[in-house]
């Protein structure tokens, strides 16, 4: 049986490591001997088949195909109908799991537990999700962590490195980065910032609308016409984004379905970085963002380090290179770090610090004695970065005579600005009648290690109190029932 | 500065003995959110299109700190609002992106 494995389910890419019996991790091919098997699905409608990986990515019909699964996974509403069933983004990752499962036991021993990487800005109920699909495959989720962190507990696991570190985790579909502090055994993350579509796919996309753009200009003509042949152009767009970290310059040919002949596109790699400048840049405010959280100066970093296919863009390179007067480091493979770092984080667990993804706060009116104004504002109680396991308190004082009831909005999010933050759950606190305005009421968050969040109220006058662990209970997340009905019907398929 | 908690209130009258400002009456049915505009952009989508200065509240006159530091503070609002699941709201955080992006180059160069 493998003791310590490590999943990265990935945008675009999905690995799976071990831990080898000398404390190296090592990645396990799929059956088709690919280190990295695509997140992709297709529902064959021939056989009771569902294929994953390289072959669901080359073949299948469009339409019943499912790619990038994981940018939905905090979707409620989102659902994939394929022969009048429709499949949740827990049961398509489900299958995604399953396949590396089932192929990877064959190589380090049955697998039962594991760690499995989500972004860091992923939301309670795209972790739920995420438990979900494990479960569905036959995984017992040992923990869920940061796909930054995991990428930095191999990188300085592998090189040795002590000292700042941010990571600059660009894939296939998010970014997140992430500063941390590595101290011998110890690693204590500092903060960690995400931004959601912005990865290679979207540069894909945008190459995409230039070979369209170049193909009208020379045949007048629609590049495409259906989604079949869009993944075609796509898959062309993206190997010549590839051959642009390589080359200055490269020539492609394409055509569309229609016989309205064929377009020469001449790409040059300046070309193509004036095409995605703009979503580059936004990962330069979000570098700026994480250290400007822990009150950082890029001097203050030791080690910058590249995860992710997309930072083999030598842009990217530049552009940190630039803003941190060092060499970006990669460990090894950019697209496996994540998951060889989750398969050493199912060792080591207990030796990372880690701090609250977000702020937590409620929502009060603020009076500011010196301008007597009065103003409604997110009022924070854990502020964003505090190590965890934490508990704060903030005490309010009630606005009107005779309040019955007190109620408590816990946000999440940073800005003081009430529009700006989510409210996340409400807590109700009944209290005696007939007592004047200005009664105190403590209001205490606490926020523990699986990044679960508590909140307690009390009235300090009459010591009532009321306490709620704050869970998403919206759509979307399965019932046991459920999740043990769809497990068995999962562990029945062909997936291949 | 002290904080209140401005939570629904059962009372049976009285308003706050605070100067200035009428009391605001919480709604009977409703919550507290239902004072926040939630998901309203920060400028509204009306009448001919904005610049991106205008979008992003940047004045000819004001100094570049000025400017860096609300670029920042809109960019961690956007970026936020980015990932939300509302389409429409998604959209208008792609342009505010887009325009900050903007502001950013012209102000302080591209990447």
């Amino acid at each position: 049986m493998a003791e310590y494995v490590g999943i990265d389910l990935g945008t675009t890419l999905s690995g799976l490591a071990y831990l080898k019996p000398d404390g190296n991790p090592e990645i396990v091919p799929n059956s088709d001997g690919e280190r990295l098997t695509p997140s992709v699905v297709f529902f064959d409608s021939h056989e009771d088949v569902k294929l994953v990986g390289s072959a669901a990515r080359d073949g299948g019909e469009p339409d019943r195909t499912i790619f990038q699964i994981k940018r939905y996974m905090d979707d409620p509403e989102h659902l994939v109908e394929i022969d009048g069933k429709k499949w949740t983004p827990a049961e398509i990752s489900a299958l995604i799991l399953s396949k590396l499962k089932r192929d990877c036991s064959k190589i380090c021993g049955d697998i039962t537990e594991v760690v499995i990487t989500v972004p860091a800005n992923f939301n309670e109920l795209a972790r739920k999700s995420t438990i979900a699909a494990a479960e569905m495959a036959g995984m017992k989720v040992k923990r869920l962590v940061n796909e930054p962190t995991a990428a930095a507990v191999y990188y300085a696991h592998s090189q040795g490195v002590k000292g700042r570190i941010l990571v600059y985790d660009l894939g296939g579909g998010t970014l997140d980065t992430t500063i941390l502090e590595v101290e011998g055994d110890l690693i204590k993350i500092l903060t960690s910032e995400g931004a959601r579509h912005l990865g290679g796919s979207n540069f894909d996309d945008i190459l995409l609308e230039a070979y369209a753009e170049q193909y009208k200009k020379q045949t007048g003509a629609a590049l495409y016409s259906d989604e079949r042949h869009r993944r075609r152009v796509l898959h062309a767009t993206e190997d010549a984004k590839k051959m642009l970290s390589k080359l200055q310059r490269v020539n492609d040919t394409v055509a569309n379905d229609q016989n309205s002949g064929i377009a020469r596109i001449d790409l040059t790699r300046e070309g193509f970085e004036k095409l995605i400048r703009h979503m580059l840049t936004r990962t330069v405010f979000l570098v700026e963002q994480a250290l400007d959280s822990v009150k950082l100066k890029p001097s203050d970093i030791d080690h910058v380090v590249l995860v992710g296919g997309s930072t083999r863009l030598p842009k990217v390179k530049q552009m940190l290179e630039k803003m941190f007067g060092k060499t970006p480091k990669s460990c090894g493979n950019v697209d496996e770090c994540v998951a060889l770092g989750a398969a050493l984080f199912a060792k080591r667990s207990a030796k990372i610090q880690e701090v609250c993804n977000a702020s937590y706060g409620t929502l009060a009116m603020v009076y500011n004695a010196k301008t007597q104004e009065e103003k409604l504002m997110n009022s924070i109680v854990i502020p964003k970065n505090t190590a965890i396991p934490c508990s704060r308190t903030q005490v309010y004082q009630t606005s009107e005579d005779n309040e019955r009831v007190i109620e408590v909005d816990i946000t999440q999010g940073e800005d003081d600005d009430a529009k700006f933050v989510d409210v996340i759950g409400r807590l109700t606190l009944e209290v005696p009648p007939n007592r004047p305005k200005g009664c105190e009421i403590a209001v205490t968050f606490s926020y523990d290690e699986n990044q679960r969040v508590r909140a307690l109220v009390v009235d300090k006058q009459s010591g009532r109190s009321k306490e709620v662990a704050v869970s998403y209970k919206g759509a979307g997340v399965l019932t046991d029932e459920e999740l043990k009905r769809r497990t068995s019907h999962l562990r029945a398929m062909r997936i291949e | 500065m002290f904080k209140i908690l401005k939570s629904l209130s059962k009372s049976l009258g009285g308003g706050k003995s605070a100067p200035a400002k009428p009391a605001a009456v919480p709604s009977k049915s409703g919550s507290l959110l239902d004072k926040v505009n939630k998901g309203a952009p920060v400028t509204a989508p009306v009448g001919p299109p904005k610049s991106a200065e205008e979008l992003c509240g940047i004045t000819a006159k004001m100094p570049k700190d000025e400017i860096r530091a609300q670029l920042k503070l809109l960019f961690r609002r956007y970026n936020r609002s980015a990932s939300s699941l509302d389409a429409k709201i998604r959209g208008e955080a792609e342009s505010m992106l887009n325009a900050i992006v903007q502001i950013r180059e012209k102000n302080f160069g591209e990447i």
